[in-house]
């Protein structure tokens, strides 16, 4: 298992790099498709035969960026983990450009991570949930910690129904912050 | 006109077919109403036709994940790779009515010879492949047969195009008629004495005096064989030989499904080319389809991860 991930770092940079270089082979099937970067070497023999193959997918279906942006925010031992309670800021590339929030919960499955971040926007709570891989989300920045280090529960759906501990949460920050 | 529609495809059920599978070399000789395909001579390179259709894959499903296209829309995805996948035969056999059926056998998953039954062994040395696992056969039309021996990639299906899924789906156990037949059960209160979800009653009274056949009831659900039809093929992968399809496939992973080409799309499509509408035949971005099949011959000269855009207009832009 672990040879799988060291040869996926090393034919990632590779392909970064000789993307630039070589040509692309033609497709005469469709004028309109997507032509991906070929990896640089060819498979070790267990992916092929599919030993291993959706844990090597999760990791590796995405770009190293968002790669980082998982295994740092949402890795479950990572010292800059995201945890429910925090308020978080994030940028997208749609409207809202910009969206703060306290974290309700974490979905962890892979690349299908995502988070809940709720507000109160002008008396009207606002929720989004935001997949970590999706092209749309720039960037993810913890605004405050939650207090004490962390929340006595994973998910904390109980926010919705009570305003007071919603804004003791936000202690300070109150509304939105570009 | 001729409608190839109504061509002789499907057998008279009381006629008896002669089922000679032809998956031997010339040298046998032709006996009376068959023919074979001398299945390694070389054919010249033939095209895809709307008229034509090509033979599936067996592949197994690996999982299930998600990709995001390239406007940034999130698809659910199946994953389906596949195993050595080859062709083991080439079957032409003529019904009583002079028709023809034509099919191209696929074998996939490599077994341990001696694990594989002498009768297998002998089937597989003919067409010499490796012992499979799984055997199935493809119904396809005269002009795509693939030689005895080609192994397939996953470049047989071009991204953009949509195909059928066959595989058996997750067996559920002995299921009552709420859930297998979605009986609506009987009340929960109100004096409903220990029947709360039972299927009440299930019939008449004197006349007809009886139950009639076919009565929805509890038994075994799950574990038959279902096809799922127009599934959008979004990525394909030669170097690890996968399909990424849109949407779910029956059954567990790792288990063995088959894949081929929409039938019901590729008969529009038939119908469009006969009405001369002939940018209608193939799906948006689709220009052709590797004629007969895809091989590992073929995937070396071309490119190993393509994918398909969306075929439509962002849903991140707003609309007036």
């Amino acid at each position: 298992m672990f040879n799988i991930f060291r040869w996926t770092s090393k034919s990632l940079t590779r392909t970064m790099a000789t993307a630039a270089q070589t040509v692309s082979k033609p497709y005469p099937f469709s004028k309109t498709a997507i032509i991906l970067p070929e990896p640089y070497v060819s498979p070790p023999l267990p992916l092929v035969q599919g030993k291993g193959l959706m844990p090597y997918l999760q990791k590796n279906l995405t770009t190293p960026e968002k790669q980082t942006m998982l295994r740092e925010l949402f890795g479950r031992h990572s010292a800059k983990r995201i945890y429910p309670g925090s308020i978080v800021g994030v940028t997208l590339e749609h409207a809202p450009f910009a969206f703060t929030g306290v974290v309700l919960a974490i979905r962890r499955r892979g690349i299908d991570t995502s988070m809940v971040l709720r507000n109160v926007i002008q008396r009207t709570g606002v929720e989004m949930q935001l997949f970590v891989n999706s092209p749309h989300v720039k960037t993810i920045k913890v605004v405050q910690k939650p207090p004490k280090g962390r929340m006595k529960r994973a998910k904390l759906f109980y926010l919705r129904h009570s305003p007071e501990k919603m804004s003791a949460l936000a202690g300070s920050k109150k509304g939105t912050i570009a | 006109m001729l409608r190839l529609w109504t061509l002789k495809q499907k057998p008279h059920h009381n006629l008896i077919l002669k089922c000679l599978h032809s998956s031997s070399n010339v040298g046998a000789s032709p006996a009376a109403s068959t023919s074979f395909v001398s299945s390694n001579a070389p054919s010249p390179p033939t095209k895809w036709t709307p008229d034509s259709i090509r033979t599936g894959l067996i592949a197994r499903k690996r999982g299930m994940t998600a990709l995001w296209n390239d406007q940034g829309a999130r698809l659910p995805v199946t994953v389906l790779q596949l195993e050595n996948c080859q062709v083991t035969a080439n079957i032409v056999t003529t019904r009583q009515d002079k028709s023809e059926y034509h099919a191209v056998q696929v074998a996939a998953s490599d077994k341990p010879l001696k694990r594989t039954t002498r009768q297998m062994q002998g089937h597989f040395r003919k067409a010499k492949v490796n012992p499979k696992r799984i055997v199935k056969e493809f119904p396809i039309t005269s002009d795509a047969h693939v030689p005895i021996g080609t192994t397939f990639s996953a470049i047989h299906f071009v991204p953009g195009q949509y195909v059928d899924v066959i595989a058996k789906s997750i067996g559920k156990g002995f299921q009552g008629g709420m859930k297998r037949w979605n009986f609506k059960g009987l009340r929960a209160s109100h004096g409903v004495s220990v029947s709360h979800r039972s299927a009440g009653a299930t019939g008449a009274h004197q006349d007809p005096g009886r139950i009639w056949p076919g009565k929805k009831m509890a038994a075994r659900m799950g574990g038959q064989r279902i096809t799922t039809q127009n599934l959008a093929v979004v990525r394909v992968d030669t170097s690890l030989n996968l399909i990424y399809l849109r949407g779910a496939v029956p059954g567990v992973d790792d288990a063995q499904v088959m894949i081929r080409d929409a039938k019901k799309l590729a008969a529009v499509g038939r119908h469009n080319q006969a009405k001369g509408l002939y940018e209608k035949v193939l799906p948006k971005g689709v220009d052709d389809l590797p004629f007969p099949a895809g091989t590992l011959e073929m995937a070396k000269t071309l490119p190993s991860i393509i994918e398909a855009p969306a075929y439509r207009v962002s849903p991140f832009v707003p609309r007036e």
